[in-house]
């Protein structure tokens, strides 16, 4: 190699060589389509929802059967066959999912961040964490199976009652699966909280008891919170297990009185996996109305995340 | 100074009791669920397996021979010697799990992609890299452009030419002998190299030899076992030369753990006389719902005959499709986020996008599945491919996420070493940041894997058929997934029959695969993790 070619080596501006644009560029376009994946599920739920609305649809030039939005809204009769499209006895067993689950898991899931943040040692740790990964980890149809076969047999032994699709051990096993986000989530918050002042606290003469539940649990208190809501927000969209336990005849139930609990009813996400088992044919009504029911759940989780990350951003206490 | 007379009430009563008690309610509830979780695995294990139906001879034989002597061996070596204890266990793992990987290889070879055109498939990158590494070598000067694009080029025709070519030969070499070339080759290569890390390049040559004979020992021992000679040849080359390479690599690195060998042959031993003995005393096993009908056999109306095969076969091609897809996309979006792009506002964005899209429910990205795939682009409904893209569009925020805590952990200073010596960004990133991260790469990608195997909401949507009788074989085929598989049967055919023998079995299946894919990621991540520090 002659010294030219050495000196134009050394001295070449490899910042936007071909080869260092092309790699930048790829990358580039890896991140934006994360964009994109976010914009095309907006455009194609408000685009095929704006179908199924009686307003919206001449906008989109369809003509065919709608359904109004205010029917939409309040409707408390979800039957297809009849194209009664109320949402509100979807609505309403999705709250009880909600509830439900979150009577289970919230005050397991803070327990157990406190125990593996403070009490667990970290061998316990060790055991723990993975063992509360795989919770998470098991698909949820598998979830839906146990809660039918093992768990409505069980409870069926204190209240006789129990329909063999009901909301109680949906809303259990659903709130099992959010056990290790709401733990996770809410250790990572309790972690971060100094040891300055735990170490504070012991030299007030508090006991361990203390200092967890007085000085822990407060500091991390936004962190707590945000995954409370992270995790409901997983209970709504979750699917699989509530389609496969918690029956498919859609009732407007009160999420509040425990007793609307031993009956089966109808979430929407378990409606819309209902309506494409039963051969929906593309382009109708119901095929429309999965999209409408789609937007709906959408807008509450994407609502439900933005505050969770809003909570854990502002409320924050900073160290 | 006046001196306070109030007293803080709340500290002011100290009490061991309530510590106590409130420690065991924590480690109770922190026990709840996984306590809960074992309860129901060993409801279902025991519905699908139903150890009780064999003879109590059975039990007892194999209590006898395998469990006392591996209970009494890991005992002893817990005891004196903990690092052989894991090492016996994990050789024992390694191959549990290698075998199992091994039989969805077979399953490929035997029924998706024939051996002649895998082989065809593999000459012809070979051939193309060799091209690639000609250009590469015949002028440093060539503009980067000429060679990316020369480079392209001999790839996709090679890729195009070259496969046809060697099927449209009149003789080809059997199948075993093609498996042994294409993937025992690479596979020894890679096991001989780190088994015989110390012996210079001569021992390494020949442990690869070793490695290669002993694949191709699967296409003579194929058929005089009845298991054949493909699946015999995939099983040596997936499952026991691998793991023989890491026993024997080991034992010569850390001679003082060659102890730990005894629990394999023990667990291996007493699992081989255990099979002898209950054979030539007669005693029945259990009649387990997980059997070798149930793995090889197509959904039937009867529950007992029904069979997972098209299930496991789609989950598999599935899962080829859904790495493919989003291991690229993923890191390459990580790597933009983490080491090109400037703090601003557009940033930003992608970074809150990203968190939102890892909680938008998987119901959800189904119907996007369903309607910008189907709807819009005119595919047909449930097949692989579209399949493979909404999964993978699912699981790319959980890929980027955890690709990016993996590159944030690479040192800085790597990063500058790498720069003060010339390199550029892109240099720096292939050659120090990647190779650094990539085992938190990958334990963070197989994790969503395992996501993407256990979800079934997104196949429905698309159109996925709940009941398909033979395997997909190209990615314009209809697919049916494991999960999906069981969904039906708990759904759709639900009654006393399938609850008691087709879904259990289904389960425990799908579980086993989850499970341990979950562990190999455990193990990885444990493993990069004390290496790290």
């Amino acid at each position: 190699m002659s010294t030219d070619d050495i000196q134009r080596d050394l001295t070449r501006r490899t910042e936007n060589s071909p080869q260092e644009l092309l790699t930048r560029s790829f990358f580039f376009l890896c991140a934006v389509l994360s964009i994109v994946t976010t914009v095309s599920i907006i455009l194609m739920l408000t685009t095929e929802a704006a179908k199924f609305f009686t307003v919206t649809a001449p906008l989109m030039g369809v003509d065919g059967p709608t359904a109004s939005v205010v029917d939409f809204l309040t409707g408390t009769e979800w039957v297809i066959n009849n194209e009664q499209f109320g949402v509100l006895p979807l609505v309403s067993a999705t709250l009880a999912i909600t509830v439900g689950s979150a009577v289970v898991a919230l005050p397991l899931g803070v327990a157990t961040a406190i125990y593996l943040s403070e009490y667990a040692s970290q061998r316990a740790q060790r055991v723990l964490k993975p063992a509360l990964e795989v919770l998470a980890g098991v698909p949820t149809v598998v979830y839906g199976f146990f809660a039918v076969v093992y768990i409505t047999p069980a409870l069926r032994t204190i209240i006789p009652g129990l329909g063999t699709f009901n909301m109680l051990s949906a809303s259990i096993v659903v709130g099992i699966m959010i056990i290790p986000m709401v733990a996770s989530i809410s250790e990572d918050a309790m972690s971060a909280v100094p040891d300055s002042l735990r170490q504070a606290g012991y030299g007030m003469g508090a006991t361990k008891f203390d200092v967890s539940v007085g000085i822990v649990v407060p500091a991390s208190l936004s962190g707590i919170f945000s995954s409370f809501i992270l995790a409901l927000s997983r209970a709504i969209g979750e699917t699989m297990a509530v389609t496969v336990a918690a029956g498919t005849q859609a009732n407007l139930i009160n999420p509040l009185n425990p007793a609307s609990y031993l009956e089966g009813a109808l979430p929407m996400t378990a409606a819309m996996v209902t309506l494409l088992t039963g051969d929906v044919t593309g382009g109708g009504i119901a095929y429309r109305s999965l999209f409408a029911i789609g937007l709906t759940l959408f807008v509450i989780t994407l609502v439900m995340n933005v505050i969770s990350d809003v909570v854990a951003q502002r409320y924050r206490e900073e160290y | 100074m006046a001196t306070r007379d109030d007293v803080i009430e709340s500290f002011g009563h100290v009490s061991r009791t309530t510590g106590t008690v409130f420690r065991y309610l924590l480690l109770a509830a922190t026990l709840f669920g996984i306590v809960a979780l074992t309860v129901l695995l060993i409801y279902v294990a025991n519905d699908a397996i139903r150890p009780l139906t064999a003879d109590p001879g059975w039990h007892l034989a194999f209590f006898l021979t395998l469990v006392l002597p591996t209970l009494a061996v890991s005992g002893y070596l817990f005891r004196t010697d903990p690092a052989s204890f894991r090492f016996g266990a994990g050789v024992v793992g390694a191959l549990a799990v290698s075998t199992m990987f091994a039989g969805g290889a077979a399953m490929i070879f035997v029924d998706i992609v024939s051996p002649v055109v895998w082989f065809g498939y593999v000459i012809a990158l070979c051939l193309a890299l060799a091209g690639v590494v000609v250009i590469e070598r015949f002028d440093r000067q060539l503009p980067f452009l000429a060679r990316f694009v020369g480079a392209g080029a001999v790839i996709v025709g090679s890729v195009l030419v070259v496969p046809g070519l060697i099927q449209s030969l009149p003789v080809y070499p059997t199948d075993g002998i093609m498996l042994t070339l294409s993937l025992g080759a690479p596979v020894a290569v890679v096991v001989g190299r780190y088994a015989a890390a110390d012996a210079g390049r001569r021992g390494q040559a020949l442990a690869v030899l070793a490695g290669v004979a002993g694949v191709g020992a699967g296409g003579v021992l194929g058929p005089l076992l009845a298991i054949g000679a493909v699946p015999a040849t995939v099983l040596l080359a997936v499952a026991v030369v691998p793991t023989a390479g890491f026993a024997v690599g080991t034992v010569r690195r850390t001679p003082a753990r060659r102890t730990g060998l005894l629990l394999t042959a023990v667990v291996l031993g007493g699992t081989l006389v255990g099979a002898a003995a209950v054979d030539a005393l007669g005693f029945a096993g259990p009649q387990s719902w997980v059997d070798w009908q149930f793995l090889t056999s197509a959904h039937s109306g009867n529950a007992v005959d029904a069979g997972l095969y098209p299930a496991i076969g789609g989950s598999i091609l599935l899962m080829v499709t859904v790495a493919a897809l989003s291991f690229p996309l993923g890191v390459g979006a990580a790597v933009y986020l983490e080491e090109y792009a400037p703090d601003n506002r557009f940033t930003r964005f992608i970074d809150v996008n990203i968190s939102n899209l890892a909680g938008v429910p998987s119901v959800v990205y189904g119907l996007l599945g369903l309607g910008v795939f189907v709807t819009y682009l005119g595919q047909p409904t449930g097949t692989v491919l579209i399949g493979g893209a909404t999964l993978a569009l699912l699981i790319l925020p959980i890929v980027i996420i955890s690709a990016r805590e993996a590159l944030r952990s690479v040192p800085d200073s790597m990063r500058e070493a790498s720069y003060g010596m010339g390199a550029t960004r892109w240099q720096t990133i292939k050659n120090v940041v990647l190779p650094r991260a990539f085992p938190g790469i990958l334990t963070g990608t197989i994790l969503a894997l395992g996501r993407a195997i256990g979800e079934t909401a997104p196949l429905i949507m698309i159109g996925a058929p709940n009941v398909l009788f033979s395997l997909p074989t190209a990615l314009s085929s209809k697919v049916s997934a494991m999960p999906l598989q069981v969904y039906a049967w708990a759904s759709l055919f639900a009654s006393e029959p399938f609850y008691q023998a087709a879904v259990p079995a289904g389960v425990v299946v799908l579980l086993i695969v989850l499970l341990s894919m979950n562990s190999v990621a455990i193990v990885l991540r444990n493993k990069y993790q004390s290496d790290s520090k």
